[in-house]
């Protein structure tokens, strides 16, 4: 039925290439839509378990790097997480302003003070990695090496805080780049540098002795995750504790209006679909009702014609859908490279994700919406009266 | 025994908001093996009459019966099963599938009885054979002439070898020569035993019919044989 449909199709080329260039257009804004939908999701996920660490612990009615807030007395908090026989993974980090001297200038970058034996916020791309206690080292991402012209090997200088009454800098220590390296947590060009947590804690200065913006746990089994969890909600009471599925349900209700946006976008899409399969498959049905009415007068049951006519609207909606696929996943690298640059998002996190349930959700969708376009011209085909037409084409 | 019966046929329907009566009461009566040319001017009613008989339009009132079978006792599916296995349908204007090739053309109402691929496509080729068109098989029916065009359209009718042919105003779109040849094709029809009605305004294809029926004004007004019955003359009355 199928190629029979493309051949009749193949009648108007120029008409049916046209409607097929419209729906590919209109599937590549629903693919773009259910990609979009779920992909951020997918993806702010896929970054969170990057590294294997499934539970954040966050100062207290936070989320992770959502404010300034850290966790007191972090060491003792770290020394009971690691006798916990089902967490295998401890890594704190202390986020918070720096300085880098350039030349005769400051240059205020993000530090990172981390434990390099239990990092998840990096890849080396470049020179080494910290060493466990390593407080005379640094990392530097590409942007910050950049501005701050130094590369592995070379000595800079790092200011932690300005005394507010002159201006000037309170602490300031000489470090050695060990290498560059791709901050997972950065958004685009963001000048991030990092240190040993205890060099970090000391760069701060007193407020941040021992304190931590955020702890994160590997646990044994991903399986124990969330009954993990849950004990050590209970057994401390004072830090947030989340795991990344709850962490992207947080999410999720963040984006929530994100999330109808492309629904409606979708459906819109969907809409634009149907009336134009709908259209042109009713100016066919009705440029063909003297054919119809032969094959009906010859013996040709309704439901072939009805088939025929839902084939035709498949064979459009099918083959506007494969270009569609093309054209979305083209139209979704270019959004996702705009929407990735907005400052403050991580450049790990995609809005657009390539994933195969998005391309059968959207198959299956563009199908149905092939059938619905079908009915009211294969209705129209199937009810055409016979004599009363064949009369209206005689010469 | 006679092989299509309708009597006291009447068929009024609406026009612009005007009452027309298509047909006044027409008996007739088909026997098997039958050549019958329905002629009469435009708007007599003939179409009107074949379309009844061929159960693709019902009457007002009247009754039509195929091989014993009322027409109007049967419901939409079996109608359909009935033009497609009992009756063979030739239009002025073929009204072939342009998408098809003339074989595909003439495969479809067997496709549509469910006959196997293989047995379609032989009889198929044996069809278009009969008609003088087996060199024509596998090209689309846009590449044939207006003549081929008719002559596929009567080897569809003739796939699923139905008991009547029915056949409007088939020379209608035809030149002289053309024409002449679909003529011959249906003399060797009638000779081979196929029942014919044939609808025409045309008294050369009336006068190749056993039997005329001349009709006017939604009436049979005469039935006769021959090529004398067809010069009777014709009035529409006024």
């Amino acid at each position: 039925m199928i190629p029979l449909s493309l051949r009749a199709l193949a009648r108007r080329p120029l008409r049916a290439a046209l409607a097929i260039g419209g729906v590919a257009v209109a599937s590549a804004m629903l693919l773009d839509m259910v990609m979009l939908s779920g992909g951020i999701e997918r993806s702010f996920e896929q970054m969170l378990l990057g590294r294997g660490y499934q539970i954040r612990l966050s100062p207290k009615g936070t989320l992770p790097f959502d404010t300034e807030a850290s966790v007191s007395r972090v060491s003792g908090l770290i020394e009971r997480l690691e006798r916990d026989p089902e967490i295998v993974g401890v890594a704190p980090v202390l986020g918070g302003s720096l300085y880098a001297r350039s030349a005769d200038s400051l240059l205020t970058v993000f530090g990172y003070g981390i434990d390099p034996a239990a990092q998840f916020l990096y890849q080396v791309e470049a020179g080494r990695d910290l060493g466990a206690e390593d407080t005379l080292g640094i990392l530097l991402s590409r942007a910050s090496a950049r501005a701050i012209q130094a590369g592995p090997g070379d000595t800079i200088r790092i200011v932690g805080r300005l005394d507010p009454q002159i201006g000037a800098a309170a602490v300031e220590r000489s470090v050695v780049v060990r290498g560059l390296v791709r901050w997972l947590y950065d958004y685009q060009d963001q000048r991030s540098v990092g240190v040993v947590l205890p060099l970090m804690q000391r760069l701060l200065g007193p407020l941040a002795t021992d304190r931590a913006s955020l702890i994160v746990l590997k646990v044994r089994a991903d399986s124990a995750v969330p009954a993990v969890a849950a004990r050590l909600r209970v057994e401390f009471p004072s830090v947030e504790v989340n795991s990344v599925a709850q962490l992207v349900v947080h999410f999720r209700e963040r984006l929530v209006y994100f999330r109808q946006l492309s629904y409606i976008l979708g459906a819109i899409s969907l809409v634009v679909t149907v009336l134009l399969v709908a259209t042109l498959l009713t100016i066919t049905v009705s440029e063909r009702l003297g054919e119809i009415a032969t094959l009906r007068a010859i013996g040709v049951r309704r439901s072939r014609i009805i088939r025929q006519m839902l084939g035709e609207g498949l064979a459009l909606t099918g083959s506007g859908a494969v270009l569609g696929v093309l054209l979305g996943l083209a139209t979704a690298r270019y959004l996702d490279a705009i929407l990735k640059s907005f400052p403050g998002l991580p450049a790990a996190l995609s809005f657009f994700v390539v994933q195969p349930r998005a391309i059968a959700t959207a198959a299956v969708i563009l199908v149905l919406t092939g059938i619905v376009a079908g009915i009211y011209p294969a209705w129209l085909a199937s009810k055409a009266p016979i004599a009363a037409t064949l009369r209206a084409e005689a010469p | 025994m006679s092989l299509l019966r309708a009597e006291a046929i009447r068929k009024d329907y609406q026009l612009d908001g005007e009452p027309v009566q298509a047909l006044r009461g027409v008996d007739l009566t088909v026997a098997r093996g039958e050549y019958l040319a329905i002629a009469g001017p435009s708007g007599c009613g003939k179409s009107t009459l074949l379309h009844i008989l061929g159960g693709i339009d019902s009457p007002s009132s009247g009754t039509v019966q195929l091989e014993g079978v009322a027409l109007g006792a049967l419901n939409d599916r079996e109608l359909t099963r009935l033009r497609l296995t009992r009756i063979g349908f030739v239009f002025q204007r073929f009204h072939l599938l342009p998408v098809m090739t003339a074989r595909e053309n003439v495969e479809l109402p067997m496709s549509e009885a469910g006959l196997a691929g293989p047995a379609r496509r032989a009889r198929a080729r044996e069809l278009l054979a009969y008609v003088g068109l087996a060199h024509r098989q596998q090209h689309r029916t846009t590449q044939l002439s207006g003549g081929e065009m008719q002559r596929v359209a009567i080897a569809r009718a003739l796939a699923n070898a139905p008991a009547l042919i029915l056949a409007d105003e088939p020379t209608g779109e035809l030149d002289a020569v053309t024409g002449r040849q679909i003529l011959d094709l249906f003399q060797r029809l009638h000779a081979d035993g196929t029942t014919l009605i044939v609808v025409t305004h045309d008294d050369r294809l009336a006068a190749e019919a056993g039997r005329i029926a001349h009709m006017l004004d939604g009436r049979i007004v005469g039935n006769g044989a021959g090529p004398a019955a067809s010069q009777l003359p014709i009035s529409r009355s006024k």
